[in-house]
């Protein structure tokens, strides 16, 4: 059944979606994605392949008198997590501090991958992973947790509560999908035990993998949700998903947004130094995020590695840290300078450990805080005290750019006038979406201008050569072509730039960069290949030559295809064919052995 | 032509035939040696009718025991129920009974109830009349039919009955299906759920 089901779950997702409408991002723009030779057959997958794309599995983790927190239950049951990594999600997956999270709390952590072990997610999505934004490809080496936790005072029970936990372990960075996914389940579990777990992993089983760019249903506990994972081209800023028709939420829900956190709402406590928090993150600046519950840490968290996207933030981030998490001693130790890394944590012991940490976010009960936070300095770091600080930035941090008093005015504005929330939030983002484009243009510029020109390509020399990255020549574009041309903001730009290009965030950024560029030229010169008359070519040659060619088209025909290169459509079949002819050229002892597929 | 997204779910006692009539309708095959359903499964089929293009969104739930708890999650918000007994079995029109009082009590107002009595192509080993199940579904306005997923008797025409009790859009566009859900939960909270 569950085969056939699938079959016919694919079958109805083809049909157009006319209640759906995709703004202004539903079709793909000229140049992109690249196609690649002939469409991808459709991998064959096996039970619970579907599931492992979307999630690693499912943790129950609970309290016990005797042991402490425990993972009750993992599901699917053959899932594997390492004894290290049972134990990370063990106290990653409750409050830390008794913060008094009565009730149910939703939050997020991120903890690495035990060394080793191979990931479950299986090759064959390596291909959705291309077309995702470079924000959201999925996370080498660390695993996401998605909390759902609940709190209820239980007379029964010997310790007079209820404490349990449903944590999603995933790759995808999904944040929004993933808590709204939990909102559905978890309620669902904490009533009705296994079989509701069971019926969920096999409506997960039988969803469309994650594919970016296509409007996607998922059936999960009676409800149809409705989303759509961003891809890599996509003008930044407008791939969310509208509704032009109202649903019932117990029919089926659509998710604007796959990953966006609302970052007025976390922004909120310390509204007055966002321009300042966004140099930071951009910087890779170590910082702290203190916050009162694993909720707000999170939120916090991922909004400042939110907010330079579309640039990805190359640091670890922790959106909930605790004193049990095996990378404690290595971050918090004083022998070093603090590490670039985004830490979120909850228990007040950290205001003594992190105290020598240069940046200090404190942010007080986000609940109460109604009121727009009146105008406040940065505050001096001597002034943190140990445990009951105001909320606040604490910082000796001098801000390279001027502050922009326009969008705190706007915003400030807008609270109150009672603007919405979500207007609130997508103003703030376009706000860091320009500032970050109007940062990064100057550098794709440059980078561009390293790509060797057209004409050098030959198809019978090796690529030439990218030129490298030179610090002097790219400060002197900025006089012409510097971020003064798209944003109004003053200050020192240059220095700003200066303390970026050593940051791990330009590292991966321009690693990234340079990656596509080597392979744009490797295709440029497949392409260059193709076009060339091989058998008038091989004709001057020895035979051992021509075997040397055969073998080496192949080589590259291979490579081609695993590194997926962006090759126009039918290049690598034209190759193909190219090697075909020439190996017919061959004695027949010869044609035998070259047409054998290349061992692995 | 406006396309209606509705939601419907089948009941009933686990062997009765739920899955092959949803394949039937779906897929228009049959398969003898079908599993048993774990928790639910989903699938859709669009069907004109009239002006309108309804989508159904099937969900199919699991006959067994151990997920006998989870079925609210499929009948809230449905526009329509499919009740499935089978002919042969005189205890799966006594769950039925069962199925029809739960609804009754917790299922969305004005869901439309469908009455399936499936494999009807065994009529050799028939334990419940034709009559008895047809006076039984009249008695509490239910639509009735005999079907057979294996011999794809009336099995459109559950779905087409189905379309044609289900309110017609009223003119300012909302559906009544929706409105009735609007009076039964006056709070803002379902409009605001569904926009974000």
């Amino acid at each position: 059944m569950a085969f056939q089901g699938s079959e016919g779950l694919e079958e109805q997702l083809e049909e157009p979606e006319d209640t759906l409408r995709v703004s202004p991002a539903e079709e793909m723009p000229i140049d992109g994605p690249p196609a690649v030779g002939d469409p991808e057959p459709e991998p064959l997958l096996l039970p619970w392949d579907r599931f492992s794309s979307w999630l690693h599995c499912i943790c129950v983790v609970g309290f016990d008198l005797e042991l402490g927190q425990a993972v009750e239950v993992i599901y699917p049951h053959h899932s594997k997590l390492t004894e290290k990594e049972k134990t990370s999600i063990c106290y990653l997956s409750f409050p830390d501090s008794n913060s008094g999270c009565l009730g149910d709390t939703q939050f997020c952590f991120r903890f690495r991958q035990a060394a080793g072990r191979k990931s479950s997610l299986g090759c064959f999505l390596e291909h959705f992973d291309r077309d995702a934004p470079v924000s959201l490809k999925k996370d080498q080496g660390y695993y996401y947790g998605y909390v759902y936790f609940r709190q209820v005072r239980d007379k029964s029970l010997k310790r007079g509560y209820f404490q349990k936990s449903l944590v999603l372990i995933s790759k995808l960075p999904y944040v929004t999908f993933f808590h709204s996914l939990l909102k559905l389940i978890a309620p669902e579990y904490f009533e009705k035990q296994e079989p509701c777990l069971e019926a969920a992993c096999n409506d997960i089983d039988r969803w469309p993998t994650p594919c970016p760019g296509k409007i996607l249903s998922l059936p999960i506990m009676g409800v149809v949700m409705k989303l759509r994972i961003p891809t890599c081209y996509d003008k930044p800023g407008t791939s969310q998903l509208v509704q032009s028709t109202p649903s019932d939420s117990q029919v089926s829900i659509i998710l604007p947004t796959v990953h966006e956190v609302d970052l007025f709402r976390c922004f909120h406590p310390v509204f007055f130094h966002i321009q300042m928090l966004w140099e930071l993150v951009l910087l890779g600046e170590a910082l702290v995020v203190m916050a009162p519950s694993p909720a707000e840490s999170s939120d916090t968290v991922l909004a400042l590695v939110s907010c330079i996207s579309p640039l990805r933030y190359c640091s670890d981030f922790r959106p909930y840290f605790t004193i049990h998490d095996s990378e404690f001693k290595e971050y918090t130790t004083r022998t070093q300078a603090p590490p670039s890394v985004i830490l979120g944590v909850t228990n007040p012991f950290f205001a003594k450990t992190l105290q020598h940490w240069p940046h200090i976010i404190r942010i007080g009960d986000m609940k109460t805080a109604g009121e727009m936070a009146k105008q406040m300095k940065v505050k001096k770091l001597k002034n943190l005290k140990t445990l009951d600080s105001k909320p606040g930035v604490y910082t000796a941090y001098k801000p390279f750019l001027n502050k922009d008093e326009d969008i705190i005015k706007q915003l400030q504005k807008g609270v109150q006038q009672k603007r919405p929330s979500a207007a609130q939030n997508a103003i703030l983002r376009r706000y860091f979406l320009e500032l970050t484009q109007s940062f990064i243009i100057p550098l794709e510029r440059y980078v561009a201008s390293l790509m060797p020109l057209q004409k050098s390509i030959s198809p019978w020399k090796s690529p030439p050569q990218l030129r490298p990255f030179n610090q002097d020549e790219f400060m002197k574009t900025l006089e012409k072509a510097g971020p003064q041309l798209t944003s109004r903001l003053k200050g020192d730009w240059i220095g700003l730039y200066r303390q970026f290009l050593r940051s791990p965030n330009f590292d991966g950024w321009f690693r990234n960069r340079r990656k596509e560029m080597l392979q744009k030229l490797e295709a440029l010169h497949l392409e260059a290949l193709c076009e060339e008359d091989l058998t008038l070519r091989i004709q001057k040659h020895t035979e051992v030559e021509t075997v040397d060619l055969v073998l080496k088209l192949k080589e590259k025909l291979t490579q081609a295809e695993k590194d997926q290169l962006p090759v126009k459509a039918g290049t690598l079949a034209k190759l193909q064919a190219h090697i075909d002819t020439i190996i017919l050229t061959l004695p027949e002892d010869l044609q035998g052995i070259l047409h054998k597929p290349p061992s692995p | 032509m406006t396309l209606r997204e509705l939601k419907v779910c089948l009941l009933g006692d686990t062997g009765v035939g739920k899955s092959s009539i949803v394949c039937r309708f779906v897929e228009d095959s049959f398969d003898p040696n079908i599993n048993p359903t774990i928790g639910a499964s989903f699938m859709t089929k669009t069907v004109q009718y009239q002006n309108e293009l309804h989508k159904f969104l099937i969900w199919d739930t699991a006959g067994q025991e151990r997920f006998r708890a989870l079925a609210p999650m499929y009948y809230r918000g449905s526009a329509a129920a499919i009740i499935v007994y089978d002919i042969t079995k005189e205890e799966s029109f006594q769950t039925l009974k069962n199925w029809v009082k739960e609804l009754r009590q917790h299922g969305p107002p004005n869901i439309v109830v469908a009455i399936a009595g499936n494999k009807c192509d065994l009529s050799d080993a028939r334990e419940v009349s034709e009559k008895d199940a047809k006076d039984y579904a009249d008695s509490i306005h239910a639509i009735f039919i005999e079907t057979s997923a294996k011999n794809a008797i009336n099995i459109n025409e559950v779905f087409t009955q189905i379309s044609e009790r289900i309110p017609v859009l009223d003119a300012e566009g909302g559906s009544a299906v929706k409105g009735f859900k609007l009076r039964r939960q006056p709070s803002v909270s379902t409009r605001e759920r569904t926009c974000c």
